[in-house]
């Protein structure tokens, strides 16, 4: 493809400029399962948490699994991003940002579950009030508040470029306020040599700083459950399993975007099969590594023969037997033999590989949840059947997909806002392009 | 999906995929709101008429009644008191039926009365029947519930004989002239009441007399100057009931308040551990410097550019 004929802005441009009926219809779809959303979180706020299924017993759910799922997706972005960035990886232009826009939008929503969590949110200030720096959840409220700086500050170092671009791109048939708001935003960047050494340097730093965070913020979501006794919970890798984890499900999150945006923008030429294999590739190592640390954690686990560890492993074996085996055969197989074997290298089975994927991770975080605390080492006094076991409700199911459903409209959105493929530097690292895969 | 997005351009429309997107939305939709009407409460089974249950409980003191009634129902195959709902009590005698007065439940169904012990209706040997009354409420249907029992009267003196604390229990009655007479041979429990529940400290068996004593044990845990609070019962009696009297004395053992000491810095304890607090503040300082030093040169790119206008 011969991009120097191309004026990537002025290709991009529609992409700014209209939106499409389709485009619309797809924003009031996604606000109709936010609405849905906000019934079943104003059920829950004026009747409490009974309308979900957590009890006693089992206090957490589909709310924490969530937000486990969403951190780790939002870590994943940072470290890919980040390493891309750092690496110079010839390939990375046009699929960065979408790692960067997947980073801060999962950061923003994963949040918002433990909130649906909490019984008393009037008295949520409590925790920075009362906080005891010694507790894991203190850790957490500081790390995931320094890591959203953090990456809204790399978010928009990388995009200033593309926003000093579009201010000075004249063609560009937007309202005056959107003009108006570029040429703030772009902080008078005219990519003077001065200037882009020192954007080239911020942008270096926070690519470290949000790898290294991405790392301690995700150890440190691990050690919320792992320096707790219970069964399933109390292991020394969870730190660096949970980190796996995240890349692992991130990098099929960017494949899905990858898939998508190339298909609605029709950006062929840019997010090519060479993209995806590279992803895949990522995805394939990080799979193996998912599958050994899983693998490592249950084994010792069974080879103890703890009463609890048993009776656990037992759980998973019977009640959650194919919950168990999606996420922790199917999830880690499937991409090394699709990504593996070189004649189902295809850019749709990659993608299908990653939507397994994700679902397989899903419920790998449920799995860590869910049976743990439906064995407790102690019996609850005078609970009721039913609420030894947990099973989510619709208010929980609504809310998940109104998770979803902002994470897809803040999605849209920002690809509105901004180009999806950063456009300024694209046929210079193009035409650098080694070809790495 | 795939064949949908191949034939749809960005900006522009193609009628035959368009018609089939908006059937597909409108069909999702419409299933995201049924799934909203199904989950909505049904009005039918919410306004089933529902009939509580009323229990009464009689505890007679030395000088007053407390009737304590229980409104409480099956929710969700689970017992549950019904809040905010009016009991009336009434006391009933010798053909004579007083009304003593009203309450509300509280959270756990409970409504409590206290009556003066005087000039209640009574039977010719003594009884009094005590009723509540809920008169319904909404689909809440009407509940009733009675008592009958004898005012017994306990008393409780306390002395020392030669070194020895001594508690002297005596439980009266009265007869139909209206005179005061000893209730004999029955067997009192003592009690101190405690933080949760109430220990047992030992029983007293009465005489004729309707008298009986105690030595009263030693250790007992008072205050920090000692003070007990000391019942005794008779408890489910087939005439009395429950009654209980009680007084105080200071012949509890001090309770020794210990002034906590500066607790040290563990995991456990309300201040960190010095090691901890460094580790975050080290860890915290750094990844801030980093996010200034980032925002500085985003300040300077800025101030270059306003050093820079006057070339454009």
């Amino acid at each position: 493809m011969d991009f120097q004929k191309k004026d990537p802005l002025k290709e991009f441009a529609p992409q700014l400029e209209r939106t499409s009926i389709q485009g619309y219809a797809w924003i009031v779809f996604l606000l109709a399962v936010i609405g849905l959303g906000v019934y079943a979180f104003l059920q829950q706020v004026l009747k409490g948490h009974e309308v979900t299924g957590m009890r006693d017993n089992v206090v957490w759910g589909v709310y924490i699994v969530n937000f486990i799922f969403f951190m780790g997706v939002s870590y994943a972005g940072a470290l890919i991003s980040g390493t891309l960035h750092l690496f110079r990886t010839a390939w990375r232009k046009p699929i960065i940002r979408m790692a960067e826009f997947i980073t801060i939008i999962a950061l923003l929503i994963g949040p918002c579950f433990i909130l649906l969590c909490i019984g008393r949110l009037d008295e949520l200030h409590y925790l920075v009030l009362f906080g005891r720096i010694q507790s894991p959840i203190t850790w957490d409220v500081i790390a995931i508040s320094t890591d959203i700086f953090g990456c809204l500050i790399f978010l928009y170092l990388s995009v200033l470029r593309d926003l000093a671009a579009l201010r000075d791109y004249e063609a560009l048939q937007l309202p005056k306020w959107r003009k108006k708001l570029y040429s703030i935003l772009a902080l008078g960047y005219t990519g003077t040599p001065d200037q882009q050494k020192r954007l080239n340097r911020a942008t270096d730093i926070m690519a470290t700083m949000v790898i290294a965070i991405a790392i301690i913020v995700y150890s440190v979501l691990a050690w919320i459950f792992s320096v707790t006794l219970q069964p399933g919970w109390h292991s020394t890798i969870f730190g660096p399993y949970f980190v796996i984890a995240a890349v692992y499900s991130g990098s099929a999150v960017l494949i899905i975007c990858m898939w998508v945006f190339r298909k609605v923008y029709h950006l062929e030429e840019y997010i090519t099969k060479k993209h995806f294999v590279a992803v895949g590739v990522i995805m394939l190592v990080l799979a193996a590594f998912f599958g050994y640390f899983t693998f490592s954690d249950y084994l010792t686990k069974w080879y103890g023969s703890e009463k609890n560890d048993e009776l656990l492993i037992q759980l998973l074996f019977r009640k959650f037997y194919w919950s168990f085996i999606i996420s922790n055969y199917v999830g880690v197989l499937l991409p090394l033999l699709v990504i593996g074997i070189a004649r189902l290298r295809t850019i749709t089975n990659i993608t299908l590989t990653a939507i397994v994927v994700i679902i397989a991770l899903w419920l790998n975080r449920y799995l860590i949840v869910v049976p743990t605390l439906e064995s407790p080492y102690l019996p609850i006094q005078d609970a009721r059947p039913e609420w030894l076991e947990y099973s989510a409700t619709w208010v929980e199911w609504s809310l998940m997909a109104t998770g979803v459903a902002v994470f897809c409209l803040l999605f849209t959105i920002g690809s509105k806002f901004i180009t999806i493929v950063p456009v300024t530097g694209l046929i210079a690292e193009e035409k650098k392009d080694d070809s790495l895969v | 999906m795939t064949h949908l997005f191949n034939q749809v351009r960005f900006g522009q429309t193609t009628v035959e995929p368009m018609k089939k997107m908006m059937l597909f939305l409108a069909v999702t939709t419409a299933l995201l709101l049924s799934v909203t009407a199904l989950a909505a409460p049904k009005a039918d089974s919410a306004n089933m008429p529902v009939d509580p249950a009323l229990k009464l409980d009689y505890l007679c003191g030395t000088d007053s009644v407390t009737l304590t009634a229980n409104l409480g129902l099956m929710r969700d195959g689970w017992p549950a008191g019904l809040e905010n709902a009016e009991i009336l009590f009434s006391a009933a005698g010798g053909g004579i039926d007083k009304p003593l007065g009203k309450s509300k439940t509280d959270q756990e169904g409970n409504a409590v009365l206290r009556v003066a012990l005087g000039g209640l209706p009574a039977e010719k040997d003594g009884m009094i029947t005590y009723s509540a009354h809920f008169a319904g409420k909404g689909k809440y249907g009407a509940a009733d519930a009675s008592v009958s029992a004898k005012p017994a009267r306990i008393r409780l003196f306390f002395s020392i004989e030669d070194s020895v604390r001594i508690l002297k229990v005596t439980a009266t009655q009265r007869n139909e002239k209206g005179e005061e007479v000893a209730i004999p041979n029955e067997t009192v429990p003592i009690y101190v009441p405690r933080l949760f529940s109430l220990l047992k400290i030992g029983e007293v068996s009465l005489d004729e007399s309707g008298t009986g004593t105690l030595e009263f044990p030693s250790q007992i845990v008072g205050d920090t100057l000692g003070n007990l609070t000391i019942l005794a019962r008779i408890e489910e009696h087939d005439v009395f009931g429950f009654a209980q009297g009680q007084n105080k004395i200071n012949w509890g053992v001090h309770k020794q308040y210990y002034k906590a000491e500066v607790p040290s810095r563990e995991l456990w304890t309300p201040i960190a551990p010095m090691w901890m607090i460094i580790t975050l503040i080290i860890m915290l300082a750094g990844v801030w410097a980093h996010y200034f030093y980032a925002v500085f040169e985003l300040v300077m790119i800025k101030m270059m550019s306003e050093k820079d206008k006057p070339k454009f």
